[in-house]
């Protein structure tokens, strides 16, 4: 019945008392009860009409996408109103990460700018990639560091399928998930998105030789910091929109994966 | 008598903040800390002088994040994503300073096993606070 009333209401921008009687066909103190506990979700205006609040907005559209798990109870209001998860939000590609409106072409043709985009940042970068961090490890093995910075748009490409896989993996694993395999391959590469700011933002430093000083030295890491923070919650959201996992348990696979890679990162650079 | 009883898993986080911050001001290497190869760096203008910071900077934003939690438990995933930031700050930092400072690790003072011991900790308490979320 919630689920109904949210519905009317979303599909339509508002409703007004009458409207939702006749479609949901029950009395008028069912109706008011319900509404009563989605209050939550649904706030009435001057006009007396209902209308969807931001929070209610997400769980239409979390509706639409079949995500009913997405808002539990303990991902309260107060919660998802917070500065952080609000621009959290606000700067998540959502358009683009979608189950039900999913639009091929238009994913299809930004994920290979964003994977061309990331190759070549990688070459003009030197930086090897690996997970969400870039490095210059890996670059001096045997003495075959030109080989490895000429194949290194090759190297982005394959940490593109292997972190894939490696969460497609962990989803089947651990939760038995195995919707949306292809959906959510296609657009995986909105994760590396906030990367790429990082690699555009470090190759300026780099050819200004700004590096060399200690604030622009610090601005650099900590905007790496931020903008790996960005792509694990583009991971975790996509993570919840494709395999209707809860969001503290796609935070989990993200911290695995984050942390492990970093363990094998600190491991390769000894 | 049950141990859950007297103790509370959410503390885990303060603990590991605490034990960074307090890292910053225990001897590394040599029986410097990293307060003083920071102003020992800064002076020599070296451009990673302000990495020696990390440490201090991760354990105040993950005290910071425990206390959220403390506060109101409903802010679980904000905690999670501040700790995620903070715990950052200390991955960075390792992750330039171990490979500079690899042979004196062995040699490594009190501060170094302080800053493990409190990213260990706080990693935990992301893991409790996830799952308990979970239980509920």
């Amino acid at each position: 019945m919630r689920r109904k009333i949210i519905k009317i209401i979303g599909d339509n921008d508002y409703s007004s008392f009458t409207i939702l009687k006749k479609e949901l066909k029950v009395s008028t103190g069912t109706i008011y009860h319900h509404l009563e506990s989605l209050s939550q979700l649904i706030e009435q205006k001057e006009d007396k009409k209902y209308y969807l609040n931001d929070l209610g907005i997400h769980a239409y559209n979390s509706l639409q996408d079949n995500i009913e798990t997405y808002i539990t109870r303990e991902f309260s209001k107060k919660e998802f109103n917070s500065p952080i998860l609000k621009g959290l939000m606000l700067i998540t590609p959502k358009r683009f990460i979608t189950a039900n409106k999913f639009n091929y072409l238009q994913v299809v043709i930004i994920s290979c700018g964003i994977i061309i985009l990331g190759a070549i940042l990688s070459y003009l970068n030197e930086l090897f990639p690996l997970f969400l961090y870039f490095g210059d490890f890996y670059l001096n093995v045997m003495g075959l560091s030109s080989v490895i910075t000429n194949l290194l748009p090759l190297f982005f490409v394959l940490n593109y399928l292997v972190y894939y896989l490696i969460i497609e993996g962990l989803c089947r694993l651990f939760y038995r998930k195995r919707e949306n395999a292809l959906k959510f391959f296609l657009s995986f590469s909105f994760i590396f998105l906030p990367m790429q700011l990082y690699l555009a933002l470090h190759y300026l430093f780099l050819i200004t030789n700004s590096l060399e000083l200690a604030i622009i030295s610090i601005i650099d890491n900590v905007v790496l910091i931020i903008l790996q923070v960005w792509a694990l919650w583009i991971q975790t959201y996509s993570l919840s929109v494709y395999k209707y996992i809860k969001i503290e348990n796609s935070l989990i696979i993200s911290l695995l994966v984050h942390y492990g890679a970093f363990s094998l990162v600190l491991l390769i650079s000894i | 008598m049950q141990l859950k009883n007297y103790l509370d898993f959410r503390l885990l986080g303060i603990i590991g903040g605490s034990f960074l911050i307090l890292s910053e001001f225990l001897a590394w290497f040599s029986g410097n800390t990293l307060l003083d190869l920071f102003i020992l760096y800064l002076s020599l203008e070296i451009e990673f002088s302000f990495l020696y910071l990390f440490p201090i900077i991760s354990g105040i934003i993950c005290v910071f994040g425990a206390i959220l939690i403390l506060y109101n438990e409903e802010y679980r995933i904000n905690t999670v994503i501040i700790n995620f930031i903070g715990l950052g700050f200390f991955l960075i930092f390792l992750f330039e300073l171990i490979p500079r400072e690899f042979p004196y690790v062995v040699n490594a003072e009190v501060g170094f096993y302080f800053a493990i011991a409190g990213g260990i900790l706080i990693f935990f308490d992301i893991i409790n606070i996830l799952l308990s979320r979970e239980k509920e």
